[in-house]
């Protein structure tokens, strides 16, 4: 069955592609210790060139997500109890668990978190990007506020991908071709599957 | 051991005849700018990329008449740069072991962060190299024995140029010497909140250092002190965190059932 349309998959992969090639070039402005990371991007110059455009082109397909995304995001009072739960799916046991829509309550608050991650990573990176033309005051903030918005992004990112890839069997295979079985959907997202059935 | 070497610049010698302007340009060989004339003595109204070494005229009125707290604009090259710190691309800012720092700009990837880690706002960025250029003490003259340009040009002994010792030593001669010529506020600039500096000022009026367009008691910038010190522990620990715990957490959880048991009809 249908779960991710072409225009859903193209909008998350773009993201997907953007966020880490802004991820990895800020990583090597980040440390000293990574810097290594900027011969893998064409060295300082390419990768301090690149990040700016890179962060761009994902607050753009972020603000096309968000619009498409933002109305199905809405947390209610079962994601609020699944929350308060959520140690238990961690720990794979779901039993007892308010049975999850098309995303349940942790996608949820990934797409919240990134989505302020990414505007604060917007409004901040552009007063990096132009130095001579900004305040100094809002140069110091973003210095600051910069780095620490991104590595919560990352950090969320980690386990996205963790989960994406190995703790969700079927979740990868939905992104890339769209389609997962219905067995896969009552395992993970009931409540889903049985809103499809009703029309 | 290296000694530290510092320019001493003494401002109630200063003449304002600009000559120090003029040695700089030529020793580094940049091509001068035609700026706009903003109804002042001063030759330019800011440091620019190719121009690194400024005489400020900054105006004073007194009793129906008018002064000049002459300054010299250029890097303090600070016994703790600011730059350096905020300096994400290795070898780009270096800290010679005679106290010189010195912008390599073949290492710079013209990110800007120094202009923001400065906490004298010396450093500028050329739109066209996409480098950031700022004085070097003639890094390339001491390095054989000779003093920077502007020391060689300065007709008053305004400037001078020594070890660090002897140059404190005889910038706090001078201040007592006009401590007594009247100026009961005269004193070295040389502030500690950037681990001292290797220009050091000889003004009339310490206490306000800010009318000689000097920041009065300069620190690195707190988000820069913010940003390589307390975040980047949190972002080490949240990232290498987020990779072992996903690889700790595999081993003991597992992945979850791909399907349902799937006995109910579809």
């Amino acid at each position: 069955m249908n779960r991710y349309s072409f225009a859903e998959r193209t909008v998350h992969w773009l993201s997907a592609l953007s966020f880490l090639y802004a991820a990895f070039t800020g990583l090597a402005m980040w440390s000293h210790k990574l810097y290594w990371l900027a011969a893998v991007f064409g060295g300082g110059n390419a990768t301090r060139f690149a990040h700016p455009w890179a962060g761009i082109l994902f607050a753009l397909v972020l603000g096309v997500m968000f619009r498409s995304w933002a109305g199905q995001m809405r947390l209610d009072r079962e994601d609020r109890e699944w929350l308060l739960n959520s140690h238990r799916y961690a720990m794979n046991q779901e039993e007892g668990l308010p049975d999850a829509g098309r995303f349940n309550a942790g996608q949820k608050m990934l797409f919240w978190f990134q989505s302020l991650a990414a505007l604060a990573l917007l409004a901040t990176g552009v007063v990096l990007w132009f130095p001579e033309w900004m305040p100094r005051t809002l140069r110091l903030i973003a210095i600051a506020l910069h780095p620490l918005a991104a590595i919560g992004a990352i950090a969320l990112i980690i386990l996205h991908v963790y989960m994406g890839i190995a703790v969700v069997p079927g979740a990868f295979k939905a992104m890339v071709h769209g389609t997962v079985t219905q067995g896969w959907a009552r395992a993970h997202h009931p409540k889903w599957l049985k809103e499809k059935r009703l029309p | 051991m290296t000694p530290t070497v510092v320019k001493l610049i003494d401002t109630s010698l200063c003449i304002g005849c600009k000559a120090c302007e003029v040695a700089c340009q030529e020793w580094n060989d940049q091509e001068f700018t035609i700026g706009t004339f903003g109804g002042t003595y001063q030759t330019m109204p800011d440091l620019a990329p190719n121009f690194w070494n400024l005489i400020k005229f900054n105006e004073r009125e007194t009793d129906g008449g008018l002064s000049w707290l002459m300054s010299k604009y250029q890097c303090m090259h600070c016994g703790d740069p600011g730059c350096l710190r905020a300096c994400p691309a290795p070898g780009a800012i270096v800290q010679a072991r005679n106290g010189i720092v010195d912008f390599v700009s073949d290492n710079c990837i013209g990110c800007g962060y120094c202009i923001t880690g400065c906490p004298f706002d010396v450093p500028r960025l050329s739109p066209e190299t996409k480098k950031v250029y700022k004085c070097t003490l003639c890094s390339d003259r001491v390095a054989v024995g000779l003093e920077p340009a502007c020391i060689k040009s300065c007709p008053t002994n305004c400037l001078s140029f020594g070890e660090r010792t002897e140059m404190l030593r005889v910038a706090e001669k001078r201040a007592s010497v006009l401590k007594t010529d009247g100026y009961a506020e005269a004193g070295v600039y040389n502030p500690p909140g950037v681990g001292g500096t290797n220009v050091l000022y000889v003004l009339k009026d310490v206490a306000d250092p800010v009318s000689y367009g000097l920041p009065k008691d300069p620190t690195i910038p707190w988000s820069v002190v913010l940003w390589k010190g307390p975040i980047k522990w949190l972002g080490t620990l949240l990232l290498a965190g987020g990779v072992l715990g996903s690889f700790f957490h595999y081993l003991k959880f597992g992945p979850k059932h791909e399907e349902a048991d799937d006995d109910e009809p579809v």
